[in-house]
């Protein structure tokens, strides 16, 4: 379980706190989506929650976040790497060798996964990310969204307790995009592993996540279901995140009181909330 | 075709070899050509060379090399050939002349640091980096964060080739000719750059680093590394045949021929 209690974060080189007295509790298994404008405090939340802040980027330090009990402030990156496994947003620098494979090994070598293990768990991770051709492939050759995958698939083979990503999909057309979700929830079903994804794609995180938080000027705006979080379209429209078209139109059907069913994610669940107002 | 420094997949027999025979070739063949100024054994030595790099494929990397090494070593032998007046008289100077042994310095300057610098740099080329890293640790016992930073250093060089490449286009897009003029024009329109390189460098250095870290980077011991790096009879052959050509080398330069 991850425990935030009345954390608040100012880097060093701010005067002001990114991140206010931020309180969240995320269960073991859970898949969360943080979202929200660009500049809104996501990323530093999720450096908070795997240990690079404050270990890799000193600041005024309020409040405490742990992992499974683990206190981020008190135990060492290393420590708390075993149970968060990160994907950063540069994907490129994120890769510390040059090719495919050597990529792959390089977490599992560091923490000391049995060498028996190894060459499956390269395959598996390689194989669930539709990646496995590209094994002997320089990383310089690999595209952006197979460099992502590739980035997914090198901490999915060290198999943490937690997943954090930060803009997993940023390169992948919206196909992978969802590919990759499904994959992501797959896994965390198949293992038990909770994933925090930061993500803009609002219609992916709804479609996928058990979890939505909504994060506004460094402060947790919305932390519930989709549903929940959904039905505030035009709240959310005005803090710079933008819901699923046919969410906002159910949304003021609704606001009118012509629809009374459930919140629509998509547009299929639009189309028959449509049939069921002219039925 | 690859970035400066970077693997290129093969299959021929110095791709195959062992990371630390490939090394160990590359530095004694290097020594070797430092140990003579026979021309002709460095002539042997620069086409040995080239043959080695054509027989991985890698003709167009070494080409580009050679013309690199050259440039910077012209300006040596021009130095050498005015200030090292030996041989027979060619042209009389203030201070001295250019003879015949003057020119030949120069050309043996430029044979040899060309010959010395393919071996070193085709090594790059056929073996993945982090071999390297993983076979100095393992064999050599080289500290891993030594050979880490080693290889860093290395990976990011075609990374920081491209984000170079990259700011430059953003500007001639803009209206910015880096064609004309020439090489002093295009130096002066390049320095500018070298901010945003730097910045964009120092911020890619550190995020590499906090995901070096997050994977476990300071766990690593001599044994983490999964593959094994065994000697083979090739491995054994190709040292011998270094240190041979060492031996050849220093003969020559003891002999004075």
């Amino acid at each position: 379980m991850i425990e935030i209690k009345d954390f608040t974060f100012r880097y060093r080189e701010s005067s002001e706190p990114v991140v206010k007295d931020i309180n969240l509790t995320i269960p073991d298994g859970a898949f969360v989506g943080i979202t929200g404008a660009a500049g809104s405090g996501k990323s530093t939340l999720t450096y908070a929650m795997n240990g690079i802040i404050p270990h890799c980027y000193p600041g005024d330090f309020y409040g405490s976040v742990t992992i499974n009990g683990l206190d981020t402030v008190d135990s060492s990156l290393t420590d708390i790497s075993r149970l968060v496994g990160s994907v950063c947003q540069d994907i490129d620098s994120q890769m510390v060798t040059s090719v495919v494979e050597d990529e792959m090994l390089y977490g599992l070598e560091n923490f000391g996964i049995p060498h028996s293990e190894i060459d499956a768990r390269v395959t598996q991770a390689l194989s669930d990310m539709g990646i496995l051709d590209l094994r002997d492939r320089t990383i310089d050759s690999l595209s952006g969204g197979q460099k992502q995958k590739l980035a997914i698939a090198s901490i999915m083979a060290l198999q943490p307790k937690v997943l954090m990503l930060d803009e997993p999909t940023a390169e992948l057309d919206p196909a992978s995009s969802f590919n990759v979700f499904k994959l992501l929830q797959t896994y965390a079903q198949t293992h038990g592993t909770t994933v925090v994804v930061v993500e803009q794609k609002i219609a992916l995180l709804s479609e996928f996540a058990t979890m939505m938080v909504i994060v506004d000027k460094g402060q947790i705006r919305y932390a519930d279901s989709p549903e929940k979080v959904l039905a505030h379209s035009d709240d959310l429209l005005e803090i710079g995140v933008n819901c699923p078209r046919a969410t906002t139109f159910t949304n003021r059907l609704r606001s009118r009181g012509i629809y009374q069913g459930p919140i629509c994610r998509n547009v299929n669940q639009a189309v028959a909330a449509l049939a069921e107002v002219i039925a | 075709m690859s970035a400066f420094l970077e693997y290129v997949p093969g299959t021929s027999l110095a791709h195959k070899l062992n990371p630390i025979a490939k090394l160990f070739f590359s530095f004694v063949f290097a020594i070797a050509c430092f140990c003579t100024s026979n021309i002709f054994f460095l002539l042997g030595m620069l086409a040995f060379a080239f043959c080695i790099a054509l027989s991985c494929g890698m003709r167009k990397q070494t080409i580009g090399l050679m013309k690199a090494v050259f440039a910077f070593s012209l300006l040596l032998a021009v130095i050498q050939v005015l200030t090292t007046p030996s041989g027979t008289q060619l042209i009389e100077l203030p201070w001295g002349y250019i003879g015949t042994g003057s020119l030949l310095a120069g050309a043996t300057t430029i044979v040899r640091l060309t010959a010395a610098a393919i071996p070193l740099f085709l090594t790059f080329y056929v073996t993945k980096i982090n071999d390297i890293t993983n076979s100095v640790v393992k064999v050599l016992h080289v500290p891993y964060k030594y050979a880490f930073t080693f290889s860093s250093t290395v990976h990011f060089i075609p990374v920081f080739m491209n984000d170079m490449k990259g700011i430059m286009e953003a500007q001639t897009a803009r209206g910015v000719e880096f064609d004309k003029g020439g090489i002093i024009n295009k130096i002066r329109l390049m320095v500018p750059l070298c901010v945003p390189l730097l910045v964009s460098s120092v911020r890619k250095t550190n995020s590499a680093a906090i995901a070096a870290e997050v994977r476990g980077f300071n766990l690593r011991t001599r044994e983490s590394g999964y593959k094994q790096y065994p000697f083979t009879g090739m491995d054994i052959a190709v040292m011998v045949l270094a240190v041979v050509l060492l031996g050849v080398a220093i003969a020559l330069g003891v002999l004075g021929i």
